[in-house]
């Protein structure tokens, strides 16, 4: 075992992000296996499943993204469902309602993700409120705000054969009768991106630092409700561009929902190995954790089950995952 | 004084490197109040704690009411009716008075909680010791004073025959250590044996009929208190053994350029009018018993904490101080006394502590350089003769003595001119601490000016130039090295308003 731990590409990737992979392989497999029993005629592996997998991934995977930089320094954003769902109806009734052009609206889409970013930071830094409780109170504000907006009427974006329907090709491309799955290499790049932030750059240091020891941070001169509060809008931002996705993935976005996408976001990023007590992260890991969760969605789905017994089995993997966490952080103290 | 409740002989107790008890002895009569003294870190707690169970003795015997005892919990001390009357105190704010007391051992009616009946008991025993508080009041209203009132009435409520008073009049106003005394007094008449801990000299002579003291873990003697002088007592803490030579000269000429000046500071309860001045290559050393509010100071300074009032200058230009960002910016940096929890990030490299606090300086565009950072680091690591695998290892694998010297080097690294040291050999093996020491004296030398917090009287007499001394939360003295001898100091620190 700690041979393979020194083994350096294995260090490279690292062990946990390798157990993980393996875990993603274990259960398409498993998946594979088990579908054609449960449903004769019905096969798992296939172009199609995988696309549809990436589908969920692609929404999720940014919503997931911004969430481990919030949990990155200790923090909690419970807002990031239901602030996808605001952006996505805002900027969705904006086109269809008030023909604003797509361009503007995919812009307004990313900046209400931004704002609210903004004033759940404001709130936990400079406000000095519980992360836990600002994020609830603007998780049922987000809610709110989006169905007052396009007064509880749910909002159609457009088709992809309508006009102003070139937005889902951010997603996928049919090309030459293969759907290429663009979303999903936008969403690497924008891991890329966040992996980059979070390693090399001042705000990403000090984000985890704060997560570890807060305290010793600001003692050090280090201005921490800046980077904090910075933390809270790359959450927002991302969110905003989930929406994007969500949108290109089912068009019709209903208002009063969302909060269940929270659930799975932080699911991922907890698995990832991102830590709940803020200082560690690993945007890898979360990437690789959203992964696992889509395909829990689409596994359960080709079995024929509904998916809440998805939500069983995520429950279960982020206790197993959160309590390995304590364990043996418990063992280095 | 009657015959004596228990006794303590030849009590031991060490723990993993330090000999915390060495052969202490300790008699307590019925209806007497004795005096538990020493400095800082004498064992005076310790031995309360081997008394009451929370440690647990190497060897010496205990003898309570004639009989031998060890007990293995405080509660089985407490059954037994030794009851301790802690400085913090232990209480729940958000419960009545008569919860409080009671909690643990509610008074129940079948299945419920008789709040009616606590009420009552609790009123009971107020009116046993002629004390005004009504037991249904929420305990956070209460004054501290009022608190630590509730706090002895728990302990009487005990059935005690001893009690142990840890440091009760520290935080307490001049009415109400008078109303504790007459307390204290009426549980001497009733026969019963008080321990009493404080470093206040003139309560001990006031309140108490006998004293021992303690000096390094060691028993040093017991005194009938009207027999002996406030100078007896303290030649006694003191000893006449140092064990390090102490500077006998100032390194820095009087006309040296003044660094840093503060003026009538005020913080929170425990910073009250300090002002001291700081000159270049100076180390001054600020002394003073626990809770004195050295910490306070310095933390106010740094803009760790929010300051009432005060005007902080360096070098000469007045500054206004909001923030330990601005404080930084001035050029001070601050070492806390509590290095886990103020000092370094642990589960971070020895390079990302070392950078925290300029981590501007090794930016390449928005990026980190990493390789700048390393070799900073690196240079640190040489120089302060840190013994590490590497930059990249994990503070957190470090010993007390290298993690010191990494939070050094991220203020040497921010180049700052002002350092305050609190404490900065806490918990930290001998031989590190020579070499810290050095360190502080070749920084100063360099002409860095040092403020050096620390409870250690060696360690004030042999790094310092000068001494400023607090007590309760204000500068009762300031000494030359010349003229500063351990007895000065420690009257300085013992002097109360």
């Amino acid at each position: 075992m700690e041979k393979i731990k020194q083994n350096a590409i294995v260090k490279k990737i690292g062990f946990n992000r390798l157990v993980l992979i393996c875990v993603w392989i274990l259960l398409y497999i498993l998946f594979a296996v088990l579908t054609p029993i449960m449903r004769p005629n019905n096969s798992f592996v296939s172009y199609a499943r995988i696309i549809s997998i990436m589908r969920y991934a692609c929404f999720m995977g940014f919503l997931s993204l911004g969430v481990t930089f919030v949990i990155a320094t200790g923090g909690i954003d419970f807002s990031i469902g239901p602030v996808m769902f605001c952006a996505a109806l805002i900027s969705g009734y904006q086109l269809t309602s008030r023909d604003w052009p797509l361009a503007l609206c995919l812009v307004l889409c990313i900046l209400v993700g931004t704002i609210f970013g903004i004033i759940n930071g404001l709130l936990v830094t400079y406000g000095g409120l519980p992360s836990f409780i600002t994020s609830m109170a603007s998780m049922m504000i987000a809610k709110g705000v989006g169905s007052v907006f396009t007064k509880t009427q749910s909002v159609s974006w457009p088709q992809s054969t309508a006009e102003n329907g070139w937005y889902r090709n951010l997603l996928s491309v049919q090309a030459g009768g293969i759907e290429i799955p663009v979303g999903l290499l936008i969403l690497f790049a924008g891991a890329a991106v966040c992996a980059v932030i979070l390693n090399k750059t001042m705000a990403g240091r000090y984000i985890l630092c704060i997560g570890s020891n807060r305290e010793a941070v600001r003692l050090s001169g280090v201005n921490t409700k800046k980077w904090e509060t910075l933390a809270y809008i790359i959450c927002g931002t991302l969110a905003g561009v989930a929406a994007i996705f969500y949108v290109a993935k089912n068009t019709i976005v209903q208002p009063g929902l969302g909060d269940t996408f929270n659930n799975d976001a932080i699911a991922g990023c907890v698995m990832g190995g991102t830590s709940m007590t803020g200082g560690v992260a690993s945007i890898g890991g979360t990437l690789i954790g959203v992964l696992i969760i889509a395909l829990l969605q689409e596994g359960i789905l080709a079995m024929g089950y509904q998916s809440h017994y998805q939500y069983i089995i995520t429950g279960i993997i982020v206790l197993v995952v959160v309590y390995a966490d304590l364990r043996s952080r418990r063992r280095r103290n | 004084m009657g015959d004596v409740i228990l006794t303590m002989k030849g009590i031991d107790k060490s723990f993993p490197g330090v000999h915390a008890l060495d052969h202490v002895d300790l008699e307590v009569r019925k209806g007497e109040v004795h005096a538990l003294m020493g400095e800082n870190g004498a064992g005076k707690s310790t031995l309360m704690k081997v008394l009451t169970g929370i440690y647990h003795k190497d060897s010496g015997t205990i003898t309570y009411e004639g009989k031998e005892v060890e007990f293995s919990n405080p509660r089985e001390a407490q059954d037994a009716g030794i009851v301790i009357v802690h400085q913090e105190l232990n209480m729940m704010g958000h419960l009545t008075v008569a919860q409080n007391i009671f909690i643990g051992r509610e008074y129940m009616k079948g299945k419920l909680i008789d709040d009616k009946r606590m009420n009552e008991e609790a009123r009971k025993l107020f009116d046993q010791l002629g004390i005004d508080i009504d037991p249904t009041e929420t305990m956070s209203r209460l004054t501290v004073g009022k608190q630590q009132m509730c706090e002895i009435a728990k302990a009487i409520s005990h059935e005690a025959k001893v009690i142990i008073f840890d440091e009760p009049s520290a935080a307490l106003t001049e009415a109400e250590i008078e109303e504790l005394f007459k307390i204290i007094r009426d549980l001497r008449a009733k026969q019963m044996g008080i321990v009493y801990i404080s470093h206040r000299m003139d309560e001990i002579k006031v309140i108490t009929d006998r004293v021992t003291v303690m000096r390094d873990g060691g028993y040093v003697g017991t005194l009938i208190t009207k027999d002996c002088t406030k100078d007896d007592i303290i030649n006694m803490m003191v000893g006449r053994v140092i064990y390090e030579d102490p500077k006998t000269e100032s390194a820095v000429s009087p006309d040296a350029p003044v660094v840093l000046k503060v003026e009538h500071l005020n913080a929170g309860r425990m910073v009250k009018d300090v002002s001291f001045e700081l000159r270049k290559g100076e180390i001054l050393g600020f002394s003073g018993l626990m809770g004195a509010g050295r910490t306070e100071t310095a933390r106010a300074l740094f803009g760790a904490d929010p300051k009432q009032s005060g005007d902080i200058y360096v070098n000469g230009k007045k500054v206004d101080i909001k923030s330990p960002q601005d404080a930084v910016k001035c050029g001070i940096g601050y070492l806390s006394e509590d290095r886990k929890r103020f000092g370094i990030v642990v589960d971070k490299t020895v390079a990302e502590n070392s950078t925290m606090a300029s981590l501007e300086y090794y930016m390449k565009g928005l990026f980190i350089n990493k390789k700048k950072e390393n070799e900073a680091a690196q240079k640190y690591v040489d120089l302060l003769k840190t013994k590490t695998p590497g930059v990249d290892q994990l503070v957190v694998n470090l010993s007390g003595g290298n993690q010191q010297k990494v939070v050094i080097a991220k203020w040497l690294i921010r180049n700052c001119d002002i350092l305050i040291f609190d404490e900065p050999t806490r918990g930290i093996d001998v031989g590190a601490k020579s070499e810290i020491y050095q360190l502080m004296s070749e920084l100063a030398a360099e002409g860095k000016s040092i403020i050096m917090i620390s409870s250690e009287m060696t360690e004030i007499l042999r790094m310092s130039d000068r001494i400023v001394v607090m007590c309760e939360g204000r500068k009762t003295g300031e000494l030359s090295i010349e003229e500063a001898t351990q007895e000065r100091i420690m009257h300085a620190a013992t002097l109360r308003e």
